[in-house]
């Protein structure tokens, strides 16, 4: 099954933010929405968590997305309010709450996040601060949070921004473990190489509108990409096959 | 946190807050013990259990009538603050938010100045009520002037600050035209327990256990008011409904203790901090101990108040402000460390 987004509007104010949108997002996959800044692709997350009030419909097996997964999203923000004096053990365990009940502390869900922060390469850190934890840790805490959660859905904003290189693939592949677990991944991303690398299928967004939508190999060689950003966009291919996606200098199109 | 089989450790350690039980006990014993008179520790036990042994005549009343009421009332504001102190700095995601942030203190003050000031002396008896009124309608004023944004936590924290200088404004101007309410009103807004009696311990009794129940009730899942909304909600939490919940109860809890002893500075900003710094855990599984906590720090103050320059007493206030102010500071330092 897919998640079918039907005509979906949201307005702030006068202000409409998403316009008419009408989308297939399948089920089990990652697909990632790639923009320029204000396309809206953090506010789709938003309406998808059900925090966006919005026209239109976002259903999963004929029920509004945020009602029937309301036990199951998880969402990873792009700017998260950092809890001062928590520890990474804390901060993961948060996302049991809702398996086993606000504040409860099952000897199951201890040994998951046991698990968690092991696949995160987060053990051994457990006691630290989060306050305390780096760029690139404090992303691994955040999936790792989100892990613990097992969703049916994660949004994941902007998940590599702001992170070296390594920590970019690191946190991607961290995201990749759970795609292997059957969970449907939405993320939002500015680097459109990496989106190509590591997500299935692409949405390209600009204004509040979708402009393309597709497999990542078809939508990266598409004219409409260049459309989105108003820029020329070079598509190389390496010898391994992946593509690399680079905004030319010069800026016609 | 040590691993056990393959797990993290759990999160709150519950050993801890019956270790907290049992210093509140044995404070609350000790409390009803010292004074001018002093009663040996094993016959006042006796006697508020009603075993063979226990004191009778004049030792009785002073225990039962003066000190225990005292006690118990030290108890109710002492862990109504503290509580509330918790859950604002939760809320307002600000270690040094205290239960007075919303206007409840200044709003409160307004209606004991009003009350301490009218030409109707018989208001005078009726100064616990203006308290509560002035504490609960400064922060309801907070949450309507913050209008459509309650839901926001800064703007209802800057609501409470404007509504609670407003609430200054007018009291200080109050004070200016009756200069002989001066001194009750200074005496007043240093807190004291000295009006300890049965019938304030039942009514304010009332209002502290439903706040407190109702902010218990909901300790485990404040912990995810300490990310952002959208955090929370995928957490299976309504972030705003939670949080005008906690303030609510917080604030019942608040002006309760204001009206009932006046102004407790600092309770409830060293005691939660106290708890969370030797635990090293910021989990709200905390509120409990917290509360135990602060109602030991209150009746012990109150020991210190009435002893130190005995037969003199001193604002509790002095004291609850003489040990939080260099805590306060410490506390500052360290979170300046851990922000550098």
């Amino acid at each position: 099954m897919s998640i079918i987004v039907t005509d979906l509007t949201v307005r702030y104010g006068d202000k409409v933010v998403l316009n008419d949108i009408s989308l297939e997002i399948e089920s089990k996959r990652w697909t990632c929405l790639v923009g320029p800044n204000g396309a809206g692709k953090t506010t789709f997350l938003k309406a998808l968590l059900g925090m966006a009030p919005y026209s239109g419909s976002i259903q999963d097996k004929g029920i509004e997305v945020f009602k029937s997964h309301k036990r199951n999203v998880a969402f990873v923000p792009q700017h998260p309010q950092i809890p001062q004096g928590m520890t990474v053990a804390e901060y993961v365990m948060l996302g049991r709450s809702k398996r086993d009940g606000w504040g409860n502390e099952s000897l199951a869900s201890r040994s998951f996040v046991h698990k968690v922060l092991t696949q995160t390469h987060l053990f051994g850190m457990q006691t630290n601060l989060v306050a305390q934890l780096s760029g690139g840790e404090m992303q691994r805490a955040l999936i790792a949070r989100a892990l613990a959660q097992e969703p049916e859905l994660i949004l994941l904003d902007e998940p590599t921004s702001a992170l070296d290189l390594h920590h970019q693939i690191s946190v991607l592949n961290n995201i990749e473990l759970l795609k292997e677990e059957g969970v449907t991944i939405i993320s939002t991303m500015h680097d459109i190489t990496l989106a190509a690398m590591f997500a299935e299928r692409i949405v390209v967004m600009k204004e509040g509108k979708v402009l393309l939508s597709g497999a990542s190999q078809d939508v990266i060689h598409s004219p409409e990409l260049k459309r989105a950003f108003d820029n020329r966009i070079d598509v190389y291919t390496l010898d391994s096959g992946r593509p690399v996606i680079v905004a030319s200098k010069e800026k016609h199109l | 946190m040590i691993t056990e089989h393959g797990a993290i450790a759990k999160i709150w350690n519950w050993r801890i807050t019956v270790f907290c039980g049992l210093i509140l006990f044995a404070v609350a014993i000790a409390a009803v013990s010292f004074g001018p008179i002093s009663i040996n520790f094993f016959k006042v036990f006796k006697t508020l259990f009603d075993l063979p042994g226990g004191s009778t005549g004049q030792d009785r009343t002073v225990i039962m009538e003066l000190r225990l009421p005292r006690v118990v009332l030290g108890i109710l504001v002492g862990s109504a603050l503290a509580t509330s102190g918790a859950v604002y700095q939760t809320v307002f995601h600000n270690p040094l938010a205290d239960p007075y942030l919303l206007g409840a203190a200044s709003g409160a003050g307004l209606g004991a100045t009003i009350a301490l000031t009218s030409t109707n002396h018989n208001l005078y008896g009726a100064l616990p009520i203006f308290a509560f009124l002035g504490g609960v309608l400064a922060v309801f004023t907070s949450f309507i002037i913050s209008g459509k944004f309650f839901a926001d936590p800064n703007s209802l924290l800057l609501s409470g600050i404007a509504v609670g200088s407003f609430a200054t404004a007018i009291q200080t101007y109050l004070q200016q035209r009756h200069s002989a309410a001066l001194r009750p009103v200074y005496s007043w807004i240093l807190g004291d327990l000295t009006s300890a009696s049965w019938s304030v311990v039942a009514w304010s009794s009332v209002y502290i256990t439903i706040a407190l129940i109702i902010l218990f009730s909901v300790a485990k899942q404040l912990d995810g008011l300490m990310l952002s909304d959208e955090e929370a909600y995928s957490l299976g939490i309504n972030p705003k409904r939670l949080r005008i919940i906690a303030v609510a109860a917080a604030t019942l809890a608040t002006a309760t203790a204001v009206s009932a002893s006046g102004l407790m500075g600092f309770v409830g900003i060293v005691v939660p901090h106290l708890v969370r710094g030797l635990t090293h855990r910021v989990t709200n599984r905390s509120l409990i101990t917290i509360a135990m906590a602060g109602a030991a720090f209150l009746v012990l103050a109150d020991l210190g108040a009435r002893t130190l320059l005995s037969p003199a007493e001193l604002p509790i206030g002095v004291i609850t402000a003489f040990v939080g102010a260099p805590f306060f500071l410490v506390v500052l330092r360290n979170r300046r460390k851990v922000t550098q």
